[in-house]
């Protein structure tokens, strides 16, 4: 076999040997590469710095654990950016998920952050977490028109609704102002949009992994969408706005490293099939 | 300092993520072994969560009057019929169940869909304005959408010997090229996603805050004994 033949046939083993290599080296020993901020993490902390006061604002969990590694650090500063402001701004925060997975999701965020102790916000005051709605867009729908029907009892503390002061005002789609989807599939944006945007006309901004970005970048483009995050190397500059470097920016350096992989990896498929087809014209 | 119980966490998250990364390898028992206790762990847990739901509803809205308890009793009885799937004799009844689902499911989104994720489609492109002020690329990106969009309509509406002439030839080739250009774009996001599923697990694995620097110890001891054994069986395997 040509050493031709050989950079085309690359056994797998060493492929993902060298994505360990090109990975795990960046995250011990930091190369401090240039971020620089891009236009979909911009919008979408002016977005949220943008959202006027007293506005109700739901926080949809609707991913998995599967799906932490990309979502969960834009989840953590899309929340720490809530709760920053929500007394000044006098927000109130309702936290749900479409995914039975999402409370468990948050349950982690939790563990890391205690609201009350670090931005003196008031559970069932000032935010509520009422857990998973099943029935996905069905469910949407039902919760749009009825929330209290829908979720008779919080999640955190199992307490009926009617003891909780925030949720007091909070009854349909139509006392809601702010819909932030943080999503890997669905129910996801089109059923928001279905659902919540078109027969309510709530705004809504979403995060998403990276692969849902070219399904949902004509729904930003139209103007149906607000705002969309777009996958870790979003979250890593959406972190650095907020001046909290957390997670997706201590693995921005893995990101550069690991694409630099892949691209060294097409250009040297390409280059042998190329080579080796030019050998055989001739 | 981490408690017993979080340690005995911590190694269990460590082996099961390094037993699914060893499909990398190939097959093995410690993927296999993975792979079926994930299964039966996320089933477990939609169970548990649904059954939760389904007491709330019951304990909080449903139980309050007869008629409401009437109601919820149908419900359930059409969900226990998913379970005539696994019954020969009973599957038709397994039918109503899903057509209950498909046809609510079906309503509820020809709701909005036309106007959603067609005709507000539609609209905007109608809308686009070819020349942004002060903003060149975004012009030319707004030109691109225009010339390239229409192109690729037009490519599956024109089949067969249409294409072959002018003007859809060329049209042809510009969608053929807004086509790639796409799937390229989806692809360089796949594996962006794939990374960074990668790298959250190897933050995990090497313990980088606010992950437990314990995870790190046990992934140096885990991968050794993973490495070691699937070494060691193709070795045997090789021998006999």
């Amino acid at each position: 076999m040509s050493i031709l033949d050989k950079m085309q046939r690359i056994d797998r083993r060493y492929i993902y040997l060298a994505a360990w290599i090109f990975v795990l080296f960046p995250l011990l020993n930091p190369l401090g590469l240039p971020v620089p901020i891009g236009r979909e993490s911009r919008t979408w902390y002016n977005y949220i710095e943008a959202i006027p006061d007293d506005s109700v604002i739901i926080v949809s969990m609707d991913y998995g654990v599967s799906g932490m590694p990309e979502l969960y650090p834009m989840t953590v500063a899309t929340m720490h950016h809530l709760w920053d402001n929500c007394l000044t701004r006098n927000w109130k925060i309702v936290v749900l998920a479409f995914w039975n997975q999402g409370p468990l999701v948050f349950d982690t965020l939790l563990t890391q952050i205690d609201p009350a102790e670090r931005y003196n916000v008031v559970y069932g005051e000032h935010w509520v977490e009422l857990g998973w709605v099943p029935g996905s867009e069905t469910g949407m729908a039902a919760l749009a028109t009825d929330m209290w029907g829908q979720t008779p009892r919080d999640y955190l503390e199992d307490r009926p609704l009617a003891d909780l002061p925030i949720m007091a005002d909070i009854r349909t789609a139509e006392d809601v102002d702010l819909v932030i989807s943080i999503e890997t599939g669905t129910p996801g944006l089109p059923e928001w949009l279905r659902q919540w945007n078109d027969p309510f006309g709530v705004p809504f901004i979403v995060g998403c992994i990276g692969v849902s970005v070219p399904g949902m970048a004509p729904y930003l483009a139209s103007g149906q969408l607000s705002a969309l995050m777009p996958g870790l190397t979003a979250s890593g500059e959406y972190e650095l706005l907020l001046n909290r470097p957390g997670l997706a920016v201590a693995g921005l350096d893995a990101v550069s490293m690991s694409h630099l992989l892949v691209v060294l990896l097409v250009l040297i498929g390409n280059v042998a099939y190329f080579a080796s087809r030019g050998k055989e014209v001739r | 300092m981490a408690t017993m119980w979080e340690l005995i966490g911590i190694w269990t998250a460590v082996f099961f993520t390094l037993a699914i990364y060893s499909f990398l390898y190939g097959e093995n028992p410690w993927f296999r072994l993975a792979e079926h206790i994930y299964a039966g762990v996320s089933v477990g847990y939609a169970v548990a969560f649904n059954l939760d739901y389904l007491r709330d509803q019951w304990v909080n809205k449903w139980s309050l009057s007869g008629t409401l308890m009437l109601l919820y009793l149908i419900a359930l009885f059409f969900g226990i019929l998913w379970y005539a799937r696994f019954s020969k004799q009973y599957f038709f009844a397994y039918r109503w169940t899903l057509a209950i689902i498909v046809g609510t499911g079906i309503g509820m989104a020809l709701r909005t869909v036309i106007f959603t994720q067609f005709l507000n489609q539609i609209i905007a492109q109608a809308r686009l304005s070819l020349w942004v002020s002060g903003d060149l690329l975004q012009s030319f990106s707004n030109t691109m959408i225009a010339l390239m969009v229409p192109s690729v309509l037009l490519y599956f509406w024109f089949t067969g010997p249409a294409r072959d002439r002018p003007p859809m030839s060329y049209i042809e080739k510009l969608a053929r090229y807004t086509m790639m250009a796409g799937f390229g774009a989806a692809y360089g996001y796949t594996v962006l996603t794939r990374y960074s599923l990668f790298i959250g697990r190897s933050q995990f694995l090497l313990g980088i805050t606010p992950n437990p620097p314990e995870a790190r110890m046990a992934f140096y001891v885990i991968a050794a004994v993973i490495l070691i054994t699937l070494f060691a069986k193709d070795h045997l395997f090789k021998k006999s």
